[in-house]
């Protein structure tokens, strides 16, 4: 179940009759309304520690992601390598926690950047219409038919082995804004036809700038949430790619190429697959977790707002 | 009747476990004194018995009680009103009958339909009585049907549910009969058509076949024309009197409009904040409303009969949240009459006259009885705020608006991936009218009239298609450039009919009001203190400036609209059906405050509604529409006591007046048919496939009608101009 | 309707050439098959790589618009799509391809569609209901896992038990092992190779039809016509079903039409973890050795599946819906 807007509800009926009422600032209320859920709170817990772990992982333990240790090669977990060593004798604690900051860089990055060109390329050819409208669209199913992921992989693959992860951030944004392009076009379209955005247009407020105080502040909500579920798709895309071979290559690390290291040794040192495993689905699943909150908290529709309409 | 062959597949009807026995009590002995109404009192037992109904819902804000104590019987044959604003538990108590109401609802009390108990029933126990003994005809006919199905599946589904064994062709026979019973034309042919297919009225009558195909016992109507124009709302009230007269059937009339119960209602229960507060025969109530609410309501109502001499009473304030229903009377916070005493303890409905049954709930009843109040008594009228410049002749004042000929096409696009041109569509098609300073012009019509499509021709502030605008002088076709047309916004503005859309969400008050003055480059000094100016001037406290719209209710919402408008110091204003979302008893506080406004400010408005009560209430001069053209042009009192044009006087004709008296003998010319669509060519006159008068001209006169387009024109006879080749004389009265 | 179809198709067939041209000119400016030879150990001779490269039309000394033409002319005029670098036939590598991936995926889909739909339709009716609530939670966590995760758990269970089972009872690599003629010990061996792939795509399939179609459905639940139907005496139950549902599956029967695609390219990840000789996997390769005109060809199939769904989706949508005018 959702939450509902209660002050907003209150508030509507004492105003008129002059009753002060406490004015929670918007701010206020979206944190109030997300952290009662316990799903988010559990969300944001769960990816707050894997930050810290990535973030502080490579600082406790005494042995570096790319410092082989060849006095124990595919070793099971011990006191001295704390989640064991892979098949080139590199300690998995090391690798998991570079790996995951890595995994978690590339999410993050990749899904901002898809967002704003999506948001910005969306909301314009829905705002401006006409001709502008038919070709973008006609432009953002054209790159729908391409397969993206085959793209990707052919850009990610020429690009060398350090600036591997710079170039998987820029292939997964440039095929990767079309889908969220066309969800925010149809949002904006639906906007276009508000009253407010008629009467903007009607006091001479120019288009730019109604873009920018109108439609864009009543998609924010919708652009945040996607921002945050455009995480997990990022990661996924990361992760698939790595464990192709096409993705980040050593001496780098991520999730994806652990794994990689990991399936040929799945009988004989499961642990390898194991780890980077449950990193990878905690971090996508608290990410999950956080977007549905934040859908919960932001959208004004995902519940009435206590009204009886009789 | 088919009553005896009924046979349902899943189990057989809970009504026949019943041994039929009516409570006699008190509340049965009053009703069955209520005999101030076109049918007399009720006689013998009545079908259906609602005794101390309770519905609740649990929602986030909190236990919200949407009906609290109602109490009421229906008999054969009788039609019972029950009025309310929104968020009465009108609604709430009609789906509580039919056992339709959401799963969260919990449903205390009792509802006997034959002496058998419907509390408490199953769905699988509810639905063998469902659309068999008890129906139901929704207010929204355009999403009520299934999509995807026939019309005639649909109301064979109603009669297969109940008799799975009848045969093919007679089901067939039936929907026929059906169709043709409410009204639709080549039923035969009809049968195959989609729902979208159908016009808006057309699916109400849809929705009224499937209610009596099994001639239940009652016919429950929740604000069944709310949703269509006046002409249609008109037919498909005398389709729903048909319906009762060929079944039987009681029916529950669910509505806010009060003109609509007193054509159609025996019996009145007044709803407000989920309890009944006056329940009467339908001429007490109308002529001695004895609940201050109720006397409210009737004040707050323009009457569209009679000429507007006295300003509309307001009653202040909102109703109550459900969540959060005041102490004592729930009216009392609004109530003229109040005092302390009021929010102390809820009243009961007690007798205004032991012999007429007629009951109400206030604590000062005695009083308001001895002393025979009137609502005048209760709501003084307020003072109207008399414009200085009044006396000056309305043709020495500046012409602010002038409208001629105006053209708009809009193309029609076809199907398929580059959407080609195929026809064009005449949205508007010759609007002429004029508005001088400081007056008020309503422009009427049906949807689909081209009222707005005249609204959004004007404030594009671009050359027309065809014809001309201009505006406070300025010739819209010999504006140059971006900054002309910007200069010109500042004179004109508009107001819209949702005060939901039309403000953003997400914006606070303060940056609403201030956005028309940043556009128009103020400086921050003079924007803070005319946004203070401005709430005052609405009568808005102006410390709620830091709110969002959501914290306010639809009519506050409204005055920001309007006060937005006015931040440029328009001269003129356009507004779209600016109450038409409002409830009631809100509207008459925003009309009012528009009057005074202009009173103020001198300004001119272009008034867009469909209600002609209201219009006849504010305007000074009114242009009616049909079909994109402008049809009948002229000063508002005398185009409504003599209209020239026959659409003028079937739209007059169609508005149900409150007053039951008048509703009961009032011929109703009711127009055949719907609206052509404007796709369609016309090679004469718009109105002539609906016409009352052409059937009644010459074979030669009825020829004009069909090639010739009349033009805007007057005679020696009044100064009303019209368009229409034989306008009817001006002693035919139109109420 | 033919003419709706007609229209539909040919503006499909312009976006698939704008599209497949892009994917040649992408792939030729980030493909380099020249490095195959010259990071040869022995290096062959140059006038040798030369010819090669000439003979694959896939010489970077040569203007890729030349280049373009003539693979282009050769598509047209002969179905040809071209060499790989090592001069084999594109359209001889891809059939069986096309095949293997036809032989895993059909399975799995079906599967995902009828599994994913029940599910959705279950859930929907039992809102609110811990059934739903422990369903869409296993459906977010299959949602958010990796299909590599999902595919080596899978891989590691199968392991598990084969173990202690002591024999071998999941192949969890290729698509056969059998090679004598008894048809039902082949056809045994097939679902022990095919089984695993398909528990796996069925699992990370079907949580989006599972997902879609619980909210398709409580939209329509919640539709006024619902309450109609009820109000003519039909159950809950009986005017969801009869009214409610169906509404409820022309949008899924559009996802239907429209998942064509990501049939084969989305199963890339499956491919390589239990060793299919399909499509995805030869992709990896295709990439991997530079092959231009085997990733367009297989961009270029991706591409048409893409198409035919959306076709298929738009005749699906105007076929079940009578608002959707063909004209």
């Amino acid at each position: 179940m959702t939450e509902n807007n209660t002050v907003s509800n209150d508030s509507s009926t004492t105003a008129e009759s002059g009753g002060e009422v406490k004015h929670l600032s918007y701010g206020t209320l979206i944190a109030r309304r997300f952290f009662r859920q316990k799903s988010a709170v559990a969300g944001v817990v769960i990816f707050i520690l894997l930050l810290l772990f990535a973030l502080f992982g490579g600082k406790i333990c005494k042995w570096s992601y790319d410092d082989p240790d060849f006095m124990s090669i595919s070793e099971p977990p011990s006191a001295e390598h704390w989640l064991g060593t892979d098949p080139g004798g590199l300690d998995l604690f090391a690798l998991i926690s570079h790996g995951l900051g890595k995994s978690m860089l590339i999410g993050i990055i990749t899904s901002v950047a898809t967002m704003t060109i999506a948001a910005l390329y969306g909301t314009a050819i829905a705002f401006f219409g006409g001709w502008i409208e038919r070709v973008g669209m006609w432009i953002l199913d054209m790159l729908l038919v391409i397969p993206s992921f085959l793209l990707v992989a052919m850009i990610v693959r020429a690009a060398n082995a350090k600036a591997g992860w710079i170039w998987l951030i820029i292939g997964l944004t440039a095929f990767g804004w079309v889908g969220y392009a066309r969800i925010i076009r149809t949002m904006a379209l639906s906007l276009r036809e508000r009253d407010y955005i008629k009467a903007a247009r009607f006091m001479g407020v120019g288009s730019f700038k109604i873009i920018l105080r109108h439609l864009v502040p009543n998609l924010a909500s919708m652009i945040i949430i996607n921002t945050v579920l455009g995480v997990v798709n990022a990661v996924a895309s990361e992760t698939a790619l790595s464990y192709l071979g096409v993705g980040i290559k050593l001496p780098d690390t991520s999730l994806g190429l652990i794994l990689q290291t990991g399936a040929s040794t799945t009988q004989t040192a499961p642990w390898i697959v194991v780890f980077p495993s449950v990193a990878l689905v905690l971090l996508t699943f608290s990410m999950q977790l956080i977007g549905d909150g934040l859908r919960d908290a932001l959208d004004p529709n995902s519940a009435a707002n206590g009204q009886v309409n009789a | 009747m088919m009553n005896a062959h009924k046979k349902n597949k899943q189990m057989d009807s809970i009504l026949t476990e019943g041994n039929g026995e009516i409570i006699h009590d008190d509340i049965l002995a009053n009703e069955l004194r209520e005999a101030h109404g076109p049918k007399g009192a009720p006689q013998g037992d009545p079908i259906m018995q609602v005794r101390d109904l309770h519905v609740s819902f649990a929602t986030e804000a909190g236990v919200c009680r949407a009906v609290r104590g109602v109490n009421f019987d229906l008999w054969r044959g009788r039609t019972l009103g029950i009025v309310g604003e929104s968020g009465s538990g009108k609604s709430v108590t009609a789906l509580s009958l039919i056992g339709l109401l959401d799963d969260n609802a919990k449903v205390e009390g009792s509802i006997r339909m034959n002496g058998v108990e419907l509390i408490g029933r199953s769905d699988e126990e509810m639905s063998t009585i469902r659309g068999e003994n008890i129906a139901m005809v929704f207010q929204d006919p355009l999403s009520a049907l299934t999509p995807m199905f026939t019309i005639g599946d649909q109301i064979a589904e109603s009669l297969l549910t109940h008799h799975p064994d009848m045969p093919k062709d007679k089901v067939h026979d039936r929907c026929v009969e059906l169709l043709g019973l409410v009204g639709i034309p080549q039923p035969e042919e009809r049968l195959k058509s989609f729902p979208h297919e159908f016009s808006g009225g057309m699916r109400q009558r849809v929705m009224i076949a499937i209610a009596i195909a099994n001639e239940p016992d009652v016919i429950i109507a929740d604000e069944p024309t709310t949703a269509l124009d006046v002409t249609i709302q008109a037919q498909i009230l005398e389709v729903l009197a048909k319906a009762q007269k060929e079944t039987g059937a009681a029916v529950v009339l669910i509505t806010h409009d009060l003109g609509v119960v007193a054509g159609a209602a025996d019996d009145i229960l007044v709803m407000y904040a989920g309890r009944p507060v006056e329940r009467a025969s339908i001429d007490d109530l109308f002529e001695k409303p004895s609940m201050p609410y109720t006397m409210g309501l009737l004040g707050a109502v323009p009457k569209p009969h009679v000429a507007a001499n006295q300003r509309l009473v307001p009653i202040q304030g909102n109703p109550p949240s459900l969540v959060d229903i005041p102490s004592g009377c729930p009216f009392s916070p609004r109530c003229p009459l109040a005092t302390p005493e009021c929010s102390l303890e809820e009243p009961n409905l007690e007798p205004v006259d032991d012999s007429q049954g007629h009951l109400a709930s206030c604590r000062r009843l005695k009083e308001i009885v001895d002393k025979d109040l009137k609502y005048t008594d209760v709501f003084p009228i307020p003072d109207a705020v008399r414009p200085q410049w009044a006396e000056m002749p309305r043709d020495q004042r500046p012409v602010t608006l002038d409208v001629e000929h105006l053209v708009k096409h809009f193309p029609l696009k076809g199907g398929g991936m580059f959407r080609r041109t195929v026809g064009k569509v005449a949205a508007v098609d010759d609007v002429t009218f004029s508005i001088r300073q400081g007056e008020t012009l309503a422009l009427v019509g049906e949807s689909g009239s081209g009222k707005s499509t005249t609204l959004m021709e004007i404030m594009n502030l671009m050359k027309p298609e065809a014809g001309r605008i201009t505006v406070l002088g300025h010739d819209l076709a010999e504006i140059k450039n971006r900054a002309e047309r910007k200069e010109l916004r500042k004179d004109l503005q508009i107001i819209f009919q949702d005060p939901m859309s039309s403000l953003d969400p997400r914006m606070p008050i303060y940056d609403v009001l201030a956005e028309p003055l940043r556009a128009q480059h103020w400086n921050k000094d003079d924007i803070n203190h005319r946004v203070g100016e401005l709430m005052e001037l609405v009568g808005l406290n102006p410390d709620y400036v830091d709110r969002f719209p959501s914290q306010f209710s639809g009519g506050q919402r409204q005055r920001i609209s309007i006060a937005r408008a006015l931040a440029t110091d328009p001269k003129v204003l356009l507004l779209d059906e600016p109450i038409a979302s409002l409830d009631v008893s809100i509207q008459a506080g925003v009309i009012n405050l528009l009057e005074d406004l202009q009173a103020k400010l001198k300004i001119s408005y272009l008034f867009v509604a469909h209600d002609l009560a209201v219009i006849r209430h504010i305007s000074d001069r009114v242009a009616v529409m049909y079909l994109g053209q402008v049809v009948e042009l002229g000063e508002t009192q005398e185009v409504f006591t003599h209209p020239r044009h026959p659409y003028t006087k079937a739209l007059l004709s169609a508005i149900p007046v409150p007053d039951p008296k008048i509703e009961r003998t009032r011929s109703r010319i009711i127009l055949s048919g719907d609206m052509p669509s404007p796709a369609e060519n016309f090679a004469g006159c718009r109105f002539a496939s609906r016409c009352p008068i052409k059937p009644t001209l010459s074979e030669e006169q009825r020829k004009m009608c069909e090639s010739k387009r009349p033009v805007l024109t007057g005679d020696e006879l009044n100064d009303t101009q019209f368009a229409c080749h034989f306008p009817l004389d001006v002693d035919e009265a139109a109420f | 309707m033919l003419k709706f179809i007609a229209k539909r198709a040919a503006n499909y067939v312009v976006m698939l050439y704008v599209a497949i041209s892009f994917t040649y000119f992408m792939a030729s400016a980030f493909m380099t098959p020249r490095s195959n030879y010259e990071s040869r150990t022995p290096r062959p001779p140059q006038a040798s790589i030369e010819r090669t490269l000439d003979l694959a039309n896939i010489n970077d000394h040569t203007s890729v618009f030349v280049r373009y033409w003539h693979w282009l002319t050769n598509i047209v005029t002969k179905w040809d799509w071209g060499l790989s670098p090592s001069l084999e036939s594109v359209n001889k590598a891809l059939a069986p391809r096309i095949l293997a991936s036809t032989e895993l995926v059909t399975l799995s889909t079906v599967l995902s569609i009828v599994l994913g739909v029940a599910l959705g339709i279950y859930t929907a009716q039992r809102q609110y209901h811990w059934q739903d609530r422990l369903f869409s939670t296993l459906a977010t966590f299959f949602l958010v896992i990796p299909s590599a995760v999902l595919a080596l758990m899978i891989v590691l269970i199968a392991i598990t038990v084969n173990d202690a089972a002591g024999f071998r009872i999941f192949y969890v690599t290729g698509l056969s092992s059998y090679s004598g003629d008894n048809l039902l010990l082949r056809f045994g061996d097939f679902l022990q190779h095919i089984i695993l792939p398909t528990i796996s795509l069925t699992l990370l399939g079907m949580v989006s039809y599972h997902l879609t179609q619980r909210t398709y459905l409580l939209d329509e639940m919640h539709a006024d016509y619902v309450r109609t139907a009820r109000s003519k005496g039909l159950t809950r139950k009986q005017a969801i079903r009869r009214h409610a549902l169906r509404a409820s599956l022309i949008p899924t029967g559009v996802n239907v039409a429209f998942s064509i695609a990501s049939v084969f390219t989305g199963a890339v990840i499956t491919e390589s973890i239990f060793a299919i000789n399909g499509l995805g996997r030869y992709f990896i390769t295709a990439i991997n050795n530079n092959d231009i005109n085997a990733s367009v060809a297989i961009a270029a199939f991706g591409g048409a599946c893409t198409l035919v769904g959306a076709l298929l989706a738009d005749i699906f949508s105007a076929w079940l819906d009578p608002r959707i005018k063909m004209s």
